[in-house]
């Protein structure tokens, strides 16, 4: 490389606690380059992405970058209230006088958005967004400071399909202008598309760095993991049988609502819900969680679910869901693995030991959901906001597998996981299909659906506009009718 | 553990800082002001048992208070419980034709249960219409402790008598006194029996684990089948009883009638006291006694320093300020 580089990290380690996050690491990028980072959960990724922003102060190493450094969270830094231009320009809005000129703001929110073909209403309140459109302000903001360094955390995590080619053309325009770019992903099929070099870590240290050019998935995988990736778990054959009916739908109003959707899942079989993010599935997951209120008709081998019905009474039917966003929707971050497992199920036996929780029972639980799911640090008093997100999904997913439920839907469960994890998630929701559940998956990648679904739907506008058994599977239908066509 | 360190060494912080600056714009050594406080608080028997007295008063409320917060429900209206329960035990514990063992609890209860009904109403407006618990227990206190100034001093007032109270409860409603020769009764070792009742609760029952869910993760909590409404009403009722018991104890175990001066801002210092005890029992007990002895120490010193004891009041404020300001800001970070 003649030029120098735009970044460069030498020696980098920061332990949080007894846990060393990142050790002894060395990494440039240079202007003008794509540089995957990529990692299993708990890698030391993001906050080796963290220190390199300035973020989090390393206990040893040295940090040289040319011009100013952005950073796009895996988990959006945005202020809800405020609307999307404030959050773009904030501490850098145009003034007329004392007072700041909105206009000006607006035409300047629109023209940055236009030049890097990422379209967003610069008025809309970033609270009522959907999860991709919370991702473009979060990069808008970070454009309109023409950093020098572009460090980008699971950009794509909550991105549909095409909203990811359109991201990439975004992120190639801004590297052909000379801004470098650090990538930190799970996803190999981004890797393999638009780096230029991969730079691969386990536990903490750089274990292998590749020219994308000169290596493969496969190995980037081997060298992520240190080992075969885990293969799915074998499908068995299972006797469907209607377990899951959803009769003309109806909740919420505007972007996102469910207008009259009609599906069916049976017992021993997954459902994909293929569809853009905004289509209708938060909806769809609420309304069979207990949620929200809705119109038209639910049922469970048979029996009504009225919409009266609390979470609790869902619960106790065998409902189980994994939300979308697990540290708001289903952790207490505070908690530790044992006291997160019994969240939903303490109310029953044998948690449940008259008014008291058997924690012993709970223990058991987690200890559990730790051997099954391969939960790092395995140890059931870790505190589950310490956890990396991978980690935190594991116990999400399964707290929601365990004790055989009837119905599971899960909704993105693996956003934002590495791909070790994500192949165990789909193993074990595999496992729970072939020991008789009924699986809703609800997701915004294509290729999750495809690995795992039996039968998959597709949701826009919030309908169901098509169906498509695991045999008749057609990707190219699929993706017009996700796109309304 | 070390976040309770932390919160308990800026107590003490705050109490010698500006207790000592306090002191000198007085011209007063602190040397002197802090040893006529500490002597007035613990110098002999009678002195301590008063303390200890303080330290019940205190306990009560802010027993409840930590119920509240630990369920993300900034109960603030532990002074008009506290007022309600006193008031009910001082009308009932004249009122009622009981013998001895059955006033004693009945009163208790009906006291307990008027604070509740007060709690219970600021949690019912936040679950029904979304009610600020702030503003609701504010102004809540405002109306009890209206309503009681209007009923001692009307309904009923004691007959002949020039102050506005109730008249003088029959030695049989008196709760039984500890140590004899002072004003301590058995309502220490109930306050203290009951912090160790929360704390199990706190630890080991579901009731308790919905709802520090509900305080820490709402929408967690609310996806796991916890019904926030009913979550907020229980937790504010049981909050608002815990107070009330602890007016009635005042009412029956020192003052043996009912005025408004039955509380000289228990149910606000109660705050600092759950503060400074990190919303856990064990603590909440320990920083109670530590408040306690500035509440009785505060007398000595003005008596024997000349120090005013505004100072104390000063000080308790500020001990709130820092701690609920840092909690405060501790909470936006977070969320």
């Amino acid at each position: 490389m003649a030029e120098p580089a735009a970044l460069t990290l030498r020696g980098i380690s920061k332990r949080f606690g007894s846990i060393v996050a990142v050790d002894g690491v060395d990494i440039d990028v240079a202007p003008g380059e794509i540089h995957a980072l990529v990692g299993e959960n708990g890698a030391g990724k993001s906050t080796l992405a963290a220190i390199a922003y300035g973020a989090v102060k390393p206990d040893a190493g040295s940090i040289e970058a040319r011009g100013t450094v952005g950073l796009v969270h895996q988990h959006f830094a945005l202020i809800e209230r405020l609307r999307v231009w404030e959050n773009i320009l904030l501490g850098r809005e145009p003034r007329a006088g004392l007072r700041i000129d909105r206009s000006r703001a607006r035409a300047v929110v629109g023209d940055l958005a236009r030049r890097h073909g990422l379209a967003v209403d610069p008025d809309a309140v970033v609270e009522t967004l959907p999860v991709g459109i919370k991702q473009r302000v979060e990069l808008l903001r970070e454009l309109a400071r023409e950093p020098a360094v572009l460090l980008l955390d699971e950009p794509t995590a909550a991105l549909a399909p095409s909203e990811i080619d359109a991201f990439f053309v975004t992120v190639r325009a801004l590297a052909q202008r000379g801004t470098a770019i650090l990538i930190v992903t799970h996803k190999l099929a981004e890797v393999m598309g638009y780096s230029g070099r991969v730079t691969v870590m386990r536990r903490g240290k750089i274990v292998a760095r590749f020219r994308t050019a000169e290596t493969s998935a496969a190995e980037i995988a081997r060298a992520m993991v240190g080992g075969e990736i885990p293969a799915l778990t074998a499908r068995a054959a299972t006797q469907p049988s209607p377990r899951l009916v959803v009769r003309d739908l109806r909740a919420g109003t505007g972007a996102g609502a469910i207008a009259g959707a009609s599906l069916h899942v049976e017992a021993g079989e997954i459902v994909g819900i293929a569809g853009i993010e905004g289509n209708g599935q938060t909806l769809l997951a609420d309304a069979i969680g207990g949620v929200v209120p809705y119109t038209g008709e639910l049922a469970l081998d048979g029996e009504s679910l009225p919409a009266g019905q609390s979470p609790a009474q869902r619960i106790a039917r065998g409902i189980r869901i994994i939300p979308q966003d697990r540290r708001r929707e289903a952790l207490v971050l505070d908690w530790n693995i044992i006291d997160n497992v019994a969240l939903g199920r303490q109310r029953e036996p044998p948690l449940r030991r008259g008014a008291v929780i058997d924690r012993a029972v709970a223990g058991r639980f987690a200890a559990d959901v730790i051997e099954r799911f391969d939960v790092r640090p395995p140890n059931p008093k870790a505190i589950v906001g310490a956890l990396s997100g991978g980690n935190q999904q594991k116990v999400v997913v399964g707290r929601a597998l365990a004790g055989s439920p009837a119905l599971v839907v899960a909704y993105q469960p693996t956003r934002g996981i590495d791909v070790g994890a994500a192949t165990l998630v789909g193993s074990r929701l595999i496992e729970a299909r072939n020991a008789g559940a009924a699986v809703l998956l609800i997701s915004f990648e294509l290729d999750e659906i495809f690995a795992l679904a039996d039968r998959v739907y597709v949701m826009f506008g919030g309908a169901i506009v098509g169906e498509f058994a695991r045999a008749d599977i057609d990707r190219g239908r699929i993706g017009a009718l996700m796109a309304g066509t | 553990m070390r976040r309770t360190l932390r919160d308990a060494l800026i107590a003490l912080a705050v109490v010698f800082g500006v207790g000592s600056i306090a002191m000198l714009l007085g011209h007063v050594s602190p040397v002197v002001g802090f040893a006529a406080l500490f002597d007035g608080a613990l110098g002999n028997q009678s002195e301590l048992a008063e303390t200890l007295l303080q330290t019940t008063a205190l306990l009560f409320p802010a027993l409840g208070v930590a119920l509240a917060f630990r369920a993300g429900l900034f109960n603030i209206g532990a002074e008009g419980q506290i007022v309600l329960g006193g008031m009910t035990a001082g009308v009932l514990g004249v009122a009622l034709p009981l013998p001895g063992p059955l006033l004693v609890p009945t009163v208790l209860i009906a006291a307990a249960a008027a604070g509740g009904a007060w709690g219970g109403l600021a949690g019912f407006l936040k679950a029904r219409f979304g009610a600020n618990e702030v503003i609701a227990t504010l102004m809540l206190n405002t109306i009890a402790v209206l309503f009681a100034t209007y009923l001692i001093g009307g309904p009923f007032k004691q007959p002949g008598a020039g102050a506005a109270e109730t008249p003088q409860l029959p030695p049989a409603a008196w709760l039984p006194v500890l140590v004899p020769g002072t004003r301590l009764s058995v309502s220490f070792p109930i306050a203290l029996a009951l912090g160790a009742a929360i704390w199990y609760v706190f630890r080991q029952t579901v009731f308790g684990y919905e709802l520090r869910a509900a305080g820490e993760a709402p929408e967690a909590a609310r996806r796991a089948g916890i019904d926030l409404g009913r979550t907020a009403f229980t937790t504010m009722a049981l909050s608002g009883a815990i107070a009330g018991l602890g007016g009635a104890t005042i009412v029956m175990g020192v003052l043996h009638r009912f005025n408004t001066g039955l509380s000289p801002g228990y149910g606000f210092i109660a705050i600092a006291v759950a503060l400074v005890g990190n919303l856990e029992p064990p603590f909440i007990i320990i920083a109670a006694f530590g408040f306690g002895i500035l509440q009785s120490g505060a007398i000595a010193m003005q008596a024997e320093a000349n120090v005013p004891r505004d100072v104390v009041t000063l000080i308790e404020g500020l001990v709130i300020v820092a701690l609920a300001g840092r909690r405060f800001a501790a909470e936006r970070r977070a969320a």
